[in-house]
């Protein structure tokens, strides 16, 4: 049973590793908590599922449409929101999220009704494939497969892109960055479309595991902020690998300690990560000289 | 002199004032000569807004009352608010119902919570409550003389929903995955009186909390128990997800599942098809059901709500309001809460879409039969049983 338990909680923690990375990315460049986050990420799954089942469009265009309608989501929430904020406060920004996490939810109630929907994805979620005693379902599998080669993807592009280096040079020295040229403000709004698209990404693979409605990331959304306190608000690698570890941590603890407390797991990691190790795991505590 | 004019004065006016109607109280709250005012709320937002339809499908059943006339020559005009199944909200509709627009009665309204927010403000304005969406002790017990329930009671429910499962289907090894709270508990008592009467006990029991979306350990320790038949009293999406993720690790269980869960084509759709086989009781009459006014409505849901889906929960919303309805017919002209009261207390095994309805004058339980049906591959139902009686 522990091997199941790893197994079915690893693919559940990639998608809050996901999410965690989507917050991460956004939270490294502006310091802003991104509570809007998860319902982004369910209007954009609900995009998706307009254009499968409404539409009939192939599966591959309608992924790929919805995350250019996650990217414009993204620059529209930043452009829209939150530059135009005057003399703005992280606090004030964070309340600016919380209020468009409001207006999306309302908006996805009125629009899409309150009924719960299964997500049309194209792998068999009641089929497996075994290895000796342990079975991994095919859509466990493929979530894992593609969160891990997403955030193979987040890497490159970070670490050998122009447009990642830039934005890795502005989340480390805004001033600096402009004074070699980079255009700060553009990389601001890219850093959100590509923290929307990798939640629209989550929100996607979330119906596929559970079902579609409104309030389908409220759960998933904390997790995923517990896992980026877990790795390190400002590490990439910490955020998917607090993600990793949490699914497995909720789930074993479920299976062996008790299901009614598997849910505030996430939450006593929060307490604890604050209280002992407040950078998180991966993540290096800077302190600033005065 | 003046202070004699003054006197004379306050004499006519106080005269004049209690001779009004309302001085003598016939001044009814909510009702009017032409109008009856009844109030709702019921979650149209937030997580159980799948269980929203109830509040509108009430709103149907008025309309057509009123497209029909009204009764005893009055309207029902309706009045629904969005609690969006959070107690606060529900305790300031109250309020709003009670000092702003002055209801006379409530009709259902979903959610223990929300309505055990509200119960006693209710009871002691006299606001005649009929129906509450749930089928808990707490509307009879203690005894409320203005609150009228039709939903059968989930421990009785549970209870012949086991005795099923046990002895019409031979399933011994039982397990139950309920919500952890008064819903989910009062059907998890059903169950284990049943089975204790048998000298045998759940094979596990799992609760979850309203907001956990992932139930793959609920999953593996369902299978761990070996259970046969595994009792769901949980929401439509946790249902879902419950037998998406036993279904990947290949665990195919006989499901049963209380009334709230009856909405067969929308839990098909969810479960991806899943659903099908599922043994599930049934508070209303099926979708298709031929029965006199379950054929009315349809044809007025199509002329006045086509927008709205003809599901279970939205016509369960019909049949709560019913006896509400039928006590305003037998009430007469002259309605107030007592004399619906009493008219409320005259209905003895009346049939509407729902169990038979009896009340009495120290009974306000009125709903004690369900009947039982296995879901097909294609979303509709068959019926297993006539109704049955479950409650004494």
């Amino acid at each position: 049973m522990l091997g199941q338990l790893i197994v079915s909680g690893l693919a559940v923690g990639a998608c809050y590793a996901l999410l965690a990375l989507a917050m991460v990315i956004i939270y490294k460049t502006s310091e802003v908590l991104n509570f809007a986050q998860g319902e982004m990420a369910m209007v954009s799954t609900f995009v998706a599922f307009v254009l499968l089942e409404g539409y009939h469009i192939p599966f591959v265009w309608a992924v790929v449409l919805t995350l250019m309608f996650a990217l414009l989501l993204g620059v529209f929430v930043e452009r829209v929101f939150l530059s135009t904020a005057k003399e703005p406060t992280v606090l004030g920004l964070i309340i600016i999220t919380l209020g468009f996490e409001m207006i999306l939810m309302g908006f996805a109630g009125w629009k899409w009704g309150p009924d719960q929907r299964s997500f049309p994805f194209p792998v068999s979620s009641v089929e497996a494939y075994r290895l000796g005693d342990l079975t991994i379902s095919r859509i466990n599998f493929w979530t894992i497969l593609i969160c891990l080669t997403l955030m193979f993807v987040l890497f490159l592009f970070f670490r050998y892109t122009k447009l990642g280096m830039a934005m890795r040079a502005t989340q480390q020295n805004v001033m600096m960055a402009r004074v070699m040229g980079i255009r700060t403000k553009r990389i601001l709004s890219f850093t959100w479309a590509v923290s929307s698209m990798i939640g629209a990404t989550a929100g996607m693979l979330i119906a596929t595991l559970g079902v579609l409605d409104p309030n389908m990331m409220m759960d998933p959304l904390l997790k995923g902020f517990a896992s980026a306190v877990l790795g390190g608000m400002t590490s990439l690698p910490g955020a998917a690998l607090g993600g990793a570890i949490l699914g497995m941590v909720e789930n074993v603890f479920g299976g062996y300690v008790s299901l009614s407390f598997k849910g505030v797991v996430a939450f006593a990691i929060i307490v604890l990560m604050l209280c002992f190790r407040p950078s998180g795991l991966l993540a290096r505590h800077y302190v600033k000289k005065v | 002199m003046v202070k004699r004019v003054s006197i004379i004065g306050a004499v006519i006016v106080a005269v004049y004032w209690v001779t009004m109607p309302w001085a003598f109280g016939q001044q009814v709250r909510g009702v009017t000569d032409t109008e009856i005012l009844v109030g709702q709320w019921g979650p149209q937002t937030g997580p159980a807004a799948a269980w929203g339809s109830v509040a509108r499908g009430t709103g149907l059943l008025f309309k057509i009352i009123n497209e029909e006339g009204g009764i005893h020559g009055r309207k029902i005009k309706y009045f629904l608010r969005d609690d969006s199944y959070q107690p606060a909200k529900t305790k300031a509709i109250v309020k709003e119902f009670l000092e702003q627009i002055g209801v006379f009665a409530v009709v259902a309204g979903v959610g223990v919570g929300t309505g055990m927010a509200v119960r006693d403000e209710l009871m002691e304005n006299k606001v005649i409550w009929v129906g509450p969406a749930t089928g808990v002790y707490n509307w009879i017990q203690p005894f409320q003389r203005y609150l009228f329930a039709v939903f059968p009671l989930y421990d009785d429910e549970a209870y012949h929903l086991t005795a099923y499962l046990f002895e019409k289907m031979g399933l011994k090894k039982i397990a139950m995955f309920y919500q952890n709270d008064d819903y989910g508990k009062q059907g998890l008592m059903g169950v284990e009186r049943y089975l204790k009467e048998k000298n045998t006990a759940l094979v596990v029991k799992l609760s979850y909390e309203v907001t956990e979306r992932d139930l793959s350990s609920h999953a593996l320790k369902l299978k761990d128990s070996g259970a046969q038949a595994v009792i769901l009293w949980s929401s439509p999406a946790h249902a879902a997800i419950l037998l998406g993720e036993t279904a990947k690790i290949g665990f195919k269980p006989q499901w049963a599942s209380s009334c709230t869960l009856s909405d067969s084509p929308q839990m098909l759709q969810m479960t991806k098809g899943l659903w099908a086989g599922t043994i599930n009781s049934f508070f209303a009459e099926l979708p298709d059901s031929d029965h006199p006014l379950m054929v009315k409505y349809r044809e007025w849901h199509k002329k006045l709500e086509p927008q709205e889906r003809w599901g279970v929960f939205y016509y369960a919303g019909m049949m709560f309001a019913e006896p509400f309805v039928e006590g305003l017919r037998r009430a007469g002209r002259n309605l107030t809460p007592e004399t619906l009261v009493k008219a409320m207390e005259t209905l003895k095994d009346w049939k509407g879409t729902g169990p038979p309805i009896t009340y009495g004058p120290n009974e306000r339980q009125g709903g004690k039969h369900l009947f039982y049906g296995r879901v097909r591959p294609d979303g509709t139902v068959e019926r297993l049983t006539d109704w049955v009686k479950i409650t004494k």
